[in-house]
């Protein structure tokens, strides 16, 4: 793991705070008001909708007293942010207005979502405000230069991924990477990782993913019960939320839905979402698809529910053991395109195709995030020789392109909708 | 009862009217302008007009293309997708079995790959940008002094043709203005840029892989030209036919008399 020195350093850039505030608001008002624009919507996402627009939560974690340790993608181990008496704030961003901002330091050519979480630090405003240390593993080349740009601003540490995740030293190294994550973090806290802490906070993640799995295999047992983008609102709330607040509240969430009756007539097209991050308050593909006879019953996304379904599976609670096993929960399940092969990523979409019977699957390409569109061509030819239907969306984060996608997601239902109406 | 669909395009809108027993009774063609709902009202109206019908005798009409929506007095609308695979599955049909469609529109570009049971088995489209399409060469026109429709018939006559390496608007177009400084000939210019369309029409249709037969409609493919280039690179034969702008209103009516039949069984 390595931390930034630098011998020469720059002024940071800080620039329009009020102006993205505002917008950020805007943004969030409008999508939450298209997501309420349905009818019999799930009840009791009011409170997911007001930690998605930050601004509670955000005083709450300026009154908090301890370190806030900002990371970035899902490879960033909670368990042991926790265990040192901090708290974890996913940075990763979604939002559109802080592109042009960043582009003061990075150029234009790189995936908005780098640009657009960098843009909030230039901005000075939202959650990487609050951060005593930003960790930044190395997925993808954006993510790691923009280490070292982000380092004018805050102290970055940076974890090392290897691309090979089932060599046998690319598991060493990231093992290392972990220990020494470890220390530092026992230097910024001052607090000691001990078994006891460790244990205790593997146990705090198990509770919210055995909540998550619960609500993952009501959803599985009927899809119609709560939408895409509602599911992704619980699920992205978890990124800076309370941990322990959160899983009340969604285990109170799983008590309704099993209450829930609705008019089940299953006339939607389910579909399965899969390819680059999909970040509040970026749901456009979400509200499109979801405006039409569609719903998104599942998705395979590191913003979704990659982002909570796995657990640490620890066989030996000694400290070795629990390190080792948060270790391999944070590499060995991810189908991050990141990795050279893409054949996880495929199985992984083919079992949760059957998993929750969907009629098709939709591919976010995000511009400019070149490692999904490597794997894009294979993918999709293997998803269609099973003769599962398969769309890919490019697009970006503007709102420029809202009526062609339109166009190609309502003919790709109309595909789906002539096909089983002849079956 | 007589069925109508129509077409509102990003350049054009076209409309037709068929008879229960699918023959054309009426059609025409506008330009969309700013006003897509204006212009369609009043292209419904002419056609009604020229073949002595009213509107009551519309039993049903099926609004398709970028405007769909913006019309009032439809009573579906589909994609342009599904519309320009049923008309080219019907009009291609004496053709034996139509597997691949092409399609060469004002504002975008599509392949649509049917399966042997003619629905709709994949499609791609070109990405937000418009290179390529028809408004590229609409401008490419402009910077060549020509008309549109000659376009095809000049690039036919060249000998000699000249790679044009970008399909992106802005950057052919200053690449055209440098080859006409040069004194190069315009025919080859011209047959150049039909071959680099071609070769992005070519990369769609990889992309869903190719099987004949291939049909090709739109308002570029009126242009002899593409047509050639395609025929060209993909060795095979590509199939215009004659009227091809009015295919997916075509598409539209026939989805328009099933939708019908449909609602009459119901009553």
């Amino acid at each position: 793991m390595m931390k930034i020195e630098r011998r020469y350093k720059r002024p940071a850039l800080k620039r329009e705070k009020e102006k993205v505030e505002e917008l950020f608001k805007k943004a969030t008002v409008k999508n939450l008001q298209l997501m309420r624009d349905v009818p019999s919507r799930c009840p009791g996402i009011s409170y997911y909708e007001e930690i998605i627009s930050q601004e509670t939560r955000e005083k709450e974690l300026k009154e908090f007293s301890g370190k806030i340790v900002g990371s970035f993608c899902i490879f960033t181990p909670e368990e042991l942010i926790y265990a040192s008496g901090a708290i974890p704030v996913r940075l990763c961003a979604g939002f559109y207005d802080t592109i042009s901002i960043a582009e003061g330091v990075l150029p234009r050519d790189i995936c908005p979502l780098v640009k657009s979480s960098f843009g909030f630090k230039i901005a000075g405003c939202s959650f990487s405000e609050l951060c005593d240390v930003a960790v930044v593993p190395t997925p993808c080349d954006p993510k790691k230069k923009m280490a070292e740009i982000l380092s004018d601003y805050l102290p970055v540490w940076v974890l090392k991924i290897s691309h090979d995740k089932d060599l046998f030293y690319s598991k060493e190294l990231w093992l290392r990477e972990i220990k020494i994550f470890k220390e530092k973090l026992e230097n910024l806290t001052g607090n000691k990782i001990t078994r006891k802490r460790l244990k205790e906070a593997i146990q705090l993640l198990h509770k919210r993913q055995a909540v998550f799995r619960r609500f993952h295999q009501i959803k599985r047992n009927n899809p119609q019960l709560i939408n895409g983008r509602d599911t992704q609102l619980i699920i992205q709330s978890s990124f800076y939320d309370d941990i322990e607040r959160w899983t009340e509240t969604t285990e109170k969430l799983c008590e309704e839905l099993k209450q829930r009756r609705i008019n089940n007539d299953d006339q939607r097209v389910k579909l399965l979402l899969t390819g680059a991050p999909l970040i509040w308050p970026n749901f456009k593909l979400f509200n499109i698809i979801e405006q039409m006879e569609a719903t998104v019953v599942t998705d395979e996304l590191c913003s979704g529910t990659r982002h909570l379904y796995d657990p640490v599976e620890v066989d030996e609670w000694s400290e070795e053991g629990m390190l080792r096993a948060i270790a391999n929960r944070y590499l060995l399940p991810s189908t991050c395109p990141c990795f050279i092969e893409s054949d996880d990523r495929i199985d992984k979409l083919l079992q949760i195709s059957q998993d929750f019977k969907v009629d098709g699957i939709i591919h976010h390409s995000l511009r400019l995030c070149q490692l999904y569109d490597m794997e894009l061509n294979k993918v999709a030819s293997v998803l269609k020789d099973k003769g599962i239907p398969f769309l890919s969306i490019h697009t970006d984060y503007s709102l420029e392109d809202v009526e062609q996608i339109k166009t190609r997601v309502e003919a790709f239902l109309e595909m789906i909708k002539s096909r089983k109406g002849k079956k | 009862m007589k069925v109508c669909g129509i077409d509102i395009g990003s350049v054009a809108t076209k409309a037709v009217i068929l008879s229960a027993g699918g023959e054309i009774l009426s059609k025409g063609l506008c330009l969309t302008g700013a006003n897509p709902k204006m212009a369609a009202e009043g292209l419904i109206c002419k056609i009604l007009e020229e073949a002595g019908m009213r509107r009551e005798d519309l039993g049903y009409i099926v609004s398709t293309g970028y405007g769909r929506r913006s019309i009032e007095f439809g009573d579906k609308t589909v994609t342009e997708i599904s519309c320009c695979a049923n008309g080219a599955r019907w009009i291609g049909s004496n053709l034996g079995e139509v597997r691949t469609v092409i399609d060469l529109g004002g504002q975008d570009m599509k392949v649509i790959s049917l399966d042997e049971n003619g629905d709709i088995a994949d499609f791609v489209m070109n990405d937000k940008c418009a290179a390529g399409t028809g408004r590229f060469l609409e401008l490419m026109a402009n910077v060549l002094g020509v008309n549109l429709e000659d376009l095809g018939a000049l690039s036919l006559r060249s000998k000699n043709l000249i790679e044009i390496n970008s399909t992106c608007t802005v950057f052919a177009e200053s690449e055209v203005i440098s080859l006409i400084a040069q004194g190069k000939n315009k025919e080859d210019i011209i047959a150049g840029l039909h071959s680099s369309i071609a070769l992005r029409i070519i990369n769609l249709i990889r992309q869903v892989g190719e099987k004949e037969v291939i049909f090709f409609c739109g308002g570029g493919a009126k242009n002899k030209g593409i047509q050639k280039a395609l025929e060209d690179k993909l060795g095979m034969p590509v199939y215009v036919p004659s009227e091809p702008q009015f295919v997916i209103a075509i598409g539209a009516a026939l989805i328009g008399k099933e939708s019908l039949k449909g609602r009459q069984k119901n009553e």
